[in-house]
């Protein structure tokens, strides 16, 4: 393998990387003309509907669905009973694992239903109101259990269990203590006790954050056909093809190469698009009715069934020199996961104090069931929680220190060779090259006035994913470039990739025609997630360019009847250095692929280890209204480390994307459960997302410290611009008003209550 | 959502007939649809009948000496691009320019906006059957109460919605209902009701009545009048607290001064603002009034922000106007 250092190629001179070409996607996304999972319609094709648990925690009695099956138009209906069985088994989704048996008994409840929403019947009808209609006619007997709703009335003596035999893993041995609790790890690094010692300062604070959603804006859909030859296909919503095969061929019980995704365009995902909720549904429904089957959410189904991202409590203490050196850390992460296992509090603490060197840290997690949807991952998973916590405590800090934010930042900052509590040491990072930035912005050095204004600063920090890639591509007579890649495109990745492709090759962004594959068209790709397609998927296209360049070579030595080392290959002009009259481009060497051997096409798959961590640093200005509590953002800027900015517009969109999902968490957005655990706020109406009108334009700034794992330097950058907002915001309200909030939404009910306490 | 049958009517004198209920058949008024739409979506209701209004002509602003009179179907949109509107009824133009978002002001009606259903999540909840469903129980009370009512609430403690209610209120309208029986003529004051009154209907419109047309009299020349709504989000929001106001000073001394509150009890919430008549309006005695007019408030649980929130309106609007 090579080492990391070799990786990185070092180019200064790019031709098309950091250029802005129009995206590949885009017409087709303007005119309204690129298809999404719910525009499938196909001949003879059911709708299905989904009924889903009224209730929060209760045991399931009996279901009868005679008269559903009687109703006119109804096709099928099925319940768990028609899954296969699943072991107690755990499957790698990409971002995030499943265990098998869980995943079951989330897409159709078994005995027990554990949130409101939860699926328990699924119907297949002519006609999607005919479905609606058989949903009314199912009768489910349960018996209603108490349900718990956070973190503190899970883990409270003798709360209600969702799970009967549910024990507590604590430092990987089982406890055999019965609990909600079901895992609790911890990371340390030095001796936190000793280090707290050192400490002239120390701040405790404790911080409790709501549950919020991703808030993609196109709902889960499905649609599948299970054909007479036991071929099933998908279409489908989704961040990997290839998991959504892999879950879908389990839970099912077939050969996954018996399963084919065709991944639609996909309206946002935000890690809330990996785990599969209607597709083995749909399938199921195909095959009992022979036809095919498809499936749509509505909004409050994805609400109340989909995602969302933990609400968590975390206890956050670190304790400072009296010169403003971070002697120790420590955390205690408890994240809610929902009505099964599992959750980011692991990435949270792998996170929450890596923006600083700090030589003795100890960090406990918690995962803890709720009776709320399964959470999934969201941008960052677990980070954004955690740095509200610990960059919160920092602002207090340098508040007791007098001292500069950034300049007590820089002072502590990690770098290359820092060790995370977690245990691995930090090669190349941009880390500080973003804070020396930020205090040199035009935001942070201008003066802000006015009543109840203030200014907050965070830092964040995200470790990014590298996973597999798989890409091919053809030469064209023409010239140009068909690329065949497995990474759905979320946020420009084709754009990327065929930029990637077309820098290697010395061609223009607009020869390569890019496509997103269905799982028989292209090798396994991992999901679009972690930040990681433009990385990794574009080391997969690096390499295909080399590929393609090499047999390019090859043709040209064949033409000239040269040896090939005697063929040079500059910004897509091959030249044979024996006869510098012989030159072709590569366009005309295409038009000759026939008489010399026929088609090139180029392959590669990569599963690259040189993941880069990425940065980020936000400046926050907010204006209080002391009398409503509202906090109006007045101005933002976003500080990032990419690595390379391959198609910049997309990075600062993805940086401002990050942004405002960010502010949206620190301000408004929660779900609010009624006591008896159903979701109270299943609708965007009362689901408060900040939209454009609510938002200044986010500045952002671009940090290009090359990632030595990529050969154009390239880090992720989807994931880290929506770890620092709540923590900065949080800060600027305390520089606008003089009170600290330690609860996320900072909405004005809560910010007016802590004013009138603080007066 | 169920089935159901959709009419429309071009003669007025029809609807009654239309709208007339059967024992086990249920007709509701569409006119923008947007309310509608929604309670039909979350299975609020099941009618077997929609009666579209919108070919009734009612689509009209229709300015005289006397005031202005407004046809149920003009859209909130009509309202805030029509400039003696803007001029003359200012409060009314605001309110209707503060209703969500554009898309939704270019479709929902006045007369929908002044009969739509309540936001509560209780009452929108399916799971929920509520006081107003029939039910047994406010669940508000111990609830998740946050957006509930401060004043005026009990048994059921819904917040009224509406926007231009409130400045409607404010600026003396009256509000002409038709049912089988023919016209009648509401003063919006007395148009809404609380769950004290009737647990069931916010508005005194029967079920086979429909409202045709909203007519506010010329202010007194000298009148002022805004509407101040604060919303939890910027954007596309109900009022979590908001005051219409109407004000006419001569002499630098208040002569007539209307304020009415939205979203903090089930109906629109007037004040008796006599106190400030014949006063020179100084921000004390505004404050003073406001603190008068929520004396009495009882919020629940998790809502007594409301209360603050709801003097800052009252203070912020008279004060806008002075």
């Amino acid at each position: 393998m090579a080492t990391q250092e070799e990786d990185y190629l070092g180019i200064t001179d790019y031709k098309v990387i950091g250029t802005r070409p129009i995206r590949h996607d885009g017409v087709d996304k303007v005119t309204g003309r690129a298809k999404y999972g719910a525009d499938i319609d196909l001949a003879g094709m059911l709708h299905g509907k989904v009924l889903r648990s009224p209730h929060a925690h209760a045991r399931i009695k009996s279901i009868d669905i005679s008269k559903a099956e009687a109703h006119p138009g109804v096709r099928s209906v099925i319940t768990v009973k028609d899954l296969p069985l699943q072991e107690d088994q755990i499957k790698d989704l990409g971002e995030g694992a499943a265990n098998l048996m869980d995943l079951r008994c989330n897409v159709l409840a078994e005995g027990k239903v554990l949130y409101h929403g939860h699926a328990v019947v699924a119907v297949a009808a002519t006609d999607a109101n005919v479905a609606e209609e058989a949903l009314d006619l199912i009768d489910v007997e349960y018996e209603v259990l108490s349900p718990v709703l956070t973190v503190h009335d899970a883990t409270a003596e003798g709360a209600p269990l969702l799970f009967e035999n549910q024990t507590t893993k604590s430092l990987g041995e089982d406890t055999g203590k019965k609990s909600n609790v079901t895992t609790h790890f911890q990371h340390k690094l030095g001796d936190v006790e000793a280090g707290f010692e050192k400490a002239d300062i120390v701040v405790e604070r404790e911080f409790d954050t709501a549950t919020v959603h991703q808030g993609y804006i196109e709902p889960q859909n499905a649609t599948a056909l299970w054909n007479a030859d036991g071929q099933v296909t998908v279409w489908c919503s989704t961040q990997g093809a290839f998991t959504v095969r892999e879950q879908t061929a389990q839970l099912l019980d077939l050969p996954v190469s018996q399963v084919k995704v065709v991944p639609m365009e996909i309206g946002g995902g935000f890690g809330g698009k990996i785990r599969v909720y209607l597709e083995p549904l749909a399938a199921v429904l195909s095959k009992k009715t022979g036809r095919p089957v498809k499936m749509v959410m509505s909004r409050t189904e994805v609400l109340q069934a989909t995602g969302p991202t933990a609400g968590s409590y975390i206890k956050c203490k670190m304790g400072v020199t009296n010169e403003g050196k971070i002697v120790a850390a420590q955390a205690t992460l408890m994240y809610e996961s929902g009505g099964f296992p599992g959750n980011w509090a692991a990435p949270g603490s792998m996170c929450i104090f890596s923006p600083y060197n700090i030589a003795d840290v100890q960090i406990d997690g918690y995962e803890v069931l709720v009776n709320k949807p399964q959470t999934m991952a969201y941008r960052a998973p677990g980070a954004t929680n955690a740095a509200f916590a610990s960059e919160t405590v920092i602002d207090e800090i340098c508040e007791a220190l007098g001292a500069d934010p950034f300049e007590f930042r820089l002072q502590n900052t990690s770098k290359e060779g820092t060790r995370r509590a977690d245990g691995p040491t930090f090669p190349r990072i941009g880390n500080e090259e973003c804070l020396q930035l930020a205090r040199e912005t035009d935001h942070y050095k201008s003066k802000l006035e006015g009543k109840a204004r203030g200014r907050g600063v965070a830092s964040g920090f995200w470790f990014n994913a590298g996973l597999k890639s798989s890409a091919s591509a053809s030469v064209n007579a023409d010239g140009k470039i068909s690329l065949v890649e497995g990474s759905t495109d979320i946020g420009g990745s084709r754009a990327a990739l065929a930029m990637q492709l077309a820098e290697t090759l010395g061609l223009k962004s607009e020869d390569i025609k890019p496509q997103v594959a269905d799982t028989d068209s292209v090798g396994e790709t991992d999901v679009t997630g972690g930040s990681r397609t433009t990385f990794a998927t574009g080391w997969a296209v690096h390499k295909v360019g080399l590929d393609i360049k090499a047999q390019m070579i090859e043709r040209a030595a064949k033409l000239w009847e040269v040896a090939a080392e005697e063929v040079s290959y500059v910004d897509g002009v091959l030249t044979n250095s024996a006869d510098a009259s012989k030159q072709m481009t590569f366009a005309e060497l295409a038009g000759k692929l026939g008489e010399t051997g026929g088609p090139v096409m180029g392959r590669a798959t990569v599963q690259p280890p040189g993941v880069g961590g990425a940065f980020s640093t936000v400046i926050v200005d907010v204006e209080v209204d002391t009398e409503t509590g509202k906090v109006e953002i007045l101005r933002a800027s976003i500080i990032q480390d990419v690595g390379k900015a391959i198609h910049p517009s997309y990075v600062e969109g993805q940086m401002q994307g990050g942004v405002a999902q960010g502010i949206g968490w620190a301000l408004n957005e929660e779900y609010v459960y009624r006591e008896d655990g159903t979701l109270a706020n299943g609708s965007l109406l009362d689901y408060r997302m900040p939209t454009c009108l609510d938002l200044p334009m986010i500045e952002t700034h671009i940090v290009e410290v090359p990632n030595p794992g990529h050969p154009y330097g390239v880090r992720g950058v989807g994931e880290v611009p929506i770890v620092p907002p709540p923590a900065a915001v949080a800060n600027a309200i305390y520089d606008a008003i003089g009170v600290r909030l330690f609860d996320l939404p900072m909405s004005p009910g809560r910010v007016l209550e802590a004013l009138l306490k603080k007066d | 959502m169920n089935a159901f049958e959709y009419v429309n009517p071009s003669n007025l004198q029809d609807v009654p007939q239309l709208l007339s209920q059967k024992r086990d058949r249920k007709s509701v008024v569409m006119a923008g649809g947007i309310d509608l739409l929604g309670e039909l979506k979350d299975n609020l209701i099941t009618p077997d009948r929609l009666v579209n209004i919108k070919a009734l002509d009612l689509r009209y602003i229709r300015h005289s000496k006397e005031g202005v009179r407004m046809g149920a179907t003009t859209t909130l949109s009509d309202l805030v691009s029509d400039e003696e509107i803007v001029k003359t009824y200012t409060a009314l133009a605001e309110a209707a320019e503060s209703v969500a978002s554009l898309q939704i002001r270019n479709v929902g009606t006045i007369g929908g906006n002044l009969c739509q259903r309540p936001r509560c999540w209780y009452f929108r909840g399916e799971e929920f059957h509520c006081l107003k469903k029939g039910g047994h129980k406010c669940f508000a009370v111990d609830g998740e109460n946050k957006y509930h009512a401060v004043m005026g609430g009990g048994p059921c403690h819904i917040v009224h919605p509406s926007d231009t209610a409130p400045a409607l209120i404010a600026l003396h309208a009256t509000i002409k209902i038709h049912g089988p029986n023919g016209e009648r003529t509401v003063p919006a004051a007395d148009f809404f009701l609380l769950p004290m009154e009737n647990l069931y209907q916010e508005t005194v419109v029967h079920s086979n009545e429909v409202v045709t047309e909203i007519f506010i009299p010329k202010p007194k020349a000298g009148t002022k009048s805004t509407y101040l709504k604060f919303k939890e989000k910027g954007s596309m929001d109900f009022a979590l607290a908001a005051a219409a106001v109407a004000l006419r000073v001569e002499g630098g001394v208040c002569k007539d001064v209307q304020v009415v509150l939205g979203g903090v009890a089930p109906k629109p919430w007037q004040a008796d603002a006599s106190a400030l008549v014949g006063q020179v309006v100084t921000e004390e005695r505004v404050v003073a009034f406001a603190n008068t007019v929520l004396k009495d408030a009882a919020p629940l649980r998790d809502n007594a922000f409301k209360v603050t929130l709801s003097k800052t309106m009252i203070k912020r609007g008279v004060l806008a106007l002075v």
